[in-house]
């Protein structure tokens, strides 16, 4: 079985996650759709499924692999997230490694499997062994972030976006802390702004926990950075009137406008001056309005939305153009982030 | 009449910052102090050991320390030079540990232990270990140990060991070593002369003889236990 040897350096890739804990925004079509674009832009993108619902991967494989993946992934030549994690799990020795699935040229994906959620269980103990500063407990909570670079040095990955379950639980807290940027998808209803409250709490909770079991980890461990940066956030699912929000969602864009810089901007400015210096205007990095049918055809068909047999040329178009505009976007802020750390 | 004492106002402005800053890491503390109990708690080190003792300093007493350090360096004619910045890794008895022993002779032991914990466990010692004596036949026995002995004008008697959790030296723990004689000793002095002197010269002469008492004490039990030894291994 071949093992992964931990990182003694981290991979300069960008890892991204689209994230908020409320469920149904539109995180895994954004995040499909995004990945879709930045390698229409020529980066190598790798797309891991850390959801144990492995939406993303049944977006992108057939139900009949899906299903051979998922039977074999307990065993010696499983290839899901899960066969890669499990002897973490089990304390059977180091990660093994896994290939991932290439999608297109420039894509690539780490499939997800249901199983995935015994990780997530013996991560609350990993979790607490830091706080102890046991070597296993370290090991535990960065193992998906080993795996990770191990795929990004085989295969040259410039992004890296993580697929997350709708929760604060200890798989994204290990998956936020990795991620070296985060984005906010905020749907326009009153329940997806309120998540944003507790959203911006939790996260700087994770910073600090983390800080603290890092203060006393024992020297030569692998960690990761544990200072997710946030890149902006992406208003969702409205109706468009003559090129604008309809009226009955433009009170949503201020209320998530109004939560978005007290609740997020204010806590994460004190360590990214970067931030605190970007108009609001400049932290909306894209407008997803209502994609109607384009959405599930995308899911159904396992295409970006702007290739599926549905809707309209000029639909399709917007569409392209949308994401394409999110994916420059992105490409932008994370290389002026860089500029800024190496100034 | 106390002197003036030579600590600024601005120096006193400085050390409020510094114990307000340690009250707000307590949390921090706490975690430190678990996990420097976690290491001492080993099987290893139980058959030694009478029992143990920790503490997270009482900020006041920081505040009582930094008064003492601002002091000192003021009558030295040097900077008063802690910052919230090195304010953990300079005063490096934040967190306190404290083993507590019957007999002399268990101190090797201990000290090997000790030692090997903080090694296996990727602890960084930056200090110690370090005798306190004032006596020459302990002085001997720490020699002979390798131990490296510091006079002690007080008479306080200790071995203390200051170690980190890493290279970062985000925060320092003291270990001390000490037989349970010294224990009675060191906690009559703490009582009556810290974290100020006591004003009366008998007290202050009482506790010196009563660590030549303590320890003749110490001294003793080595002595029975050796005594006790010989007894069992004799034909």
């Amino acid at each position: 079985m071949a093992g992964i040897h931990r990182p003694s350096k981290r991979h300069p890739s960008k890892r991204i996650v689209i994230y908020n804990h409320k469920g149904g925004v539109g995180k895994t079509t954004l995040t499909i759709n995004i990945a879709y674009a930045l390698a229409l832009l020529g980066k190598r993108v790798l797309l891991v499924d850390s959801d144990p619902q492995c939406n993303i991967t049944s977006y992108l494989i057939d139900d009949i692999t899906l299903d051979n993946l998922l039977d074999n992934s307990d065993g010696e030549d499983g290839e899901t997230i899960w066969s890669a994690l499990k002897p973490i799990v089990e304390a059977e020795g180091g990660l093994k490694k896994i290939e991932p699935i290439r999608h297109g040229k420039k894509l690539y994906l780490l499939p997800g499997d249901v199983r995935l959620s015994e990780f997530e269980e013996a991560l609350n103990d990993f979790w607490r062994e830091c706080l102890q500063r046991r070597l296993r407990g370290f090991r535990g909570v960065t193992a998906l972030s080993s795996l990770v670079n191990q795929i990004c040095e085989d295969h040259d990955i410039d992004y890296v976006f993580f697929d997350c379950g709708p929760n604060i639980g200890p798989l994204n807290k290990a998956i936020l802390l990795d991620c070296d940027h985060f984005i906010v998808p905020a749907a326009c209803d009153q329940f997806s702004v309120r998540a944003l409250k507790t959203l911006g709490h939790t996260l700087l909770g994770w910073i600090k926990d983390w800080e603290t079991a890092v203060s006393f980890a024992p020297d030569g461990i692998y960690l990761f950075p544990g200072k997710p940066k946030f890149l902006g956030y992406i208003p969702q699912r409205f109706r468009v009137y003559r090129g604008l929000p309809s009226s009955s969602y433009s009170p949503y864009f201020s209320r998530i406008e109004k939560s978005i810089s007290s609740e997020i901007v204010s806590g994460f400015k004190k360590d990214d001056p970067g931030l605190a210096s970007r108009s609001m205007r400049d932290l909306r990095i894209g407008e997803i309005k209502d994609l109607g049918q384009l959405a599930n055809a995308g899911q159904s068909q396992g295409l970006p939305i702007w290739e599926v047999t549905e809707g309209t040329p000029d639909q399709k178009n917007a569409a392209l153009e949308l994401f394409e505009a999110v994916a420059s976007n992105i490409i932008r802020l994370t290389s002026l982030s860089e500029a800024n750390v190496n100034a | 009449m106390m002197a003036k004492s030579p600590v600024t106002k601005n120096d006193l402005k400085k050390i409020n910052r510094l114990v307000t800053h340690f009250k707000n890491n307590q949390e921090l503390f706490i975690r430190f102090s678990d996990n420097v109990r976690a290491l001492f708690s080993s099987d290893r080190l139980s058959p030694y050991v009478h029992s143990a003792k920790w503490r997270i300093k009482n900020p006041d007493h920081l505040r009582d320390k930094l008064i003492r350090k601002a002091s000192d360096m003021r009558l030295t004619g040097k900077k008063f030079d802690i910052t919230e910045e090195n304010l953990f890794e300079r005063i490096t008895d934040l967190v306190g540990f404290r083993i507590l022993h019957l007999h002399t002779s268990q101190f090797e032991a201990i000290n090997r232990i000790v030692l090997d914990l903080i090694n296996e466990e990727r602890w960084e010692l930056i200090e110690g270990p370090t005798a306190r004596t004032w006596d020459d036949e302990f002085r001997e026995y720490f020699n002979k140990l390798n131990i490296k002995t510091l006079d002690s004008q007080s008479m306080y008697t200790s071995v203390h060991y200051v170690f980190t959790a890493n290279k970062q030296k985000s925060c320092a723990a003291e270990l001390q070593v000490r037989t349970l004689a010294e224990e009675l000793w060191g906690e009559v002095d703490h009582k009556i002369n810290y974290p100020h002197p006591s004003a009366s010269s008998s007290c202050r002469e009482q506790i010196k003889v009563l660590a030549r008492i303590t320890s003749s004490c110490t001294r003793l039990v080595d002595s029975i236990f050796h005594s006790h030894q010989e007894n069992d291994e004799a034909p």
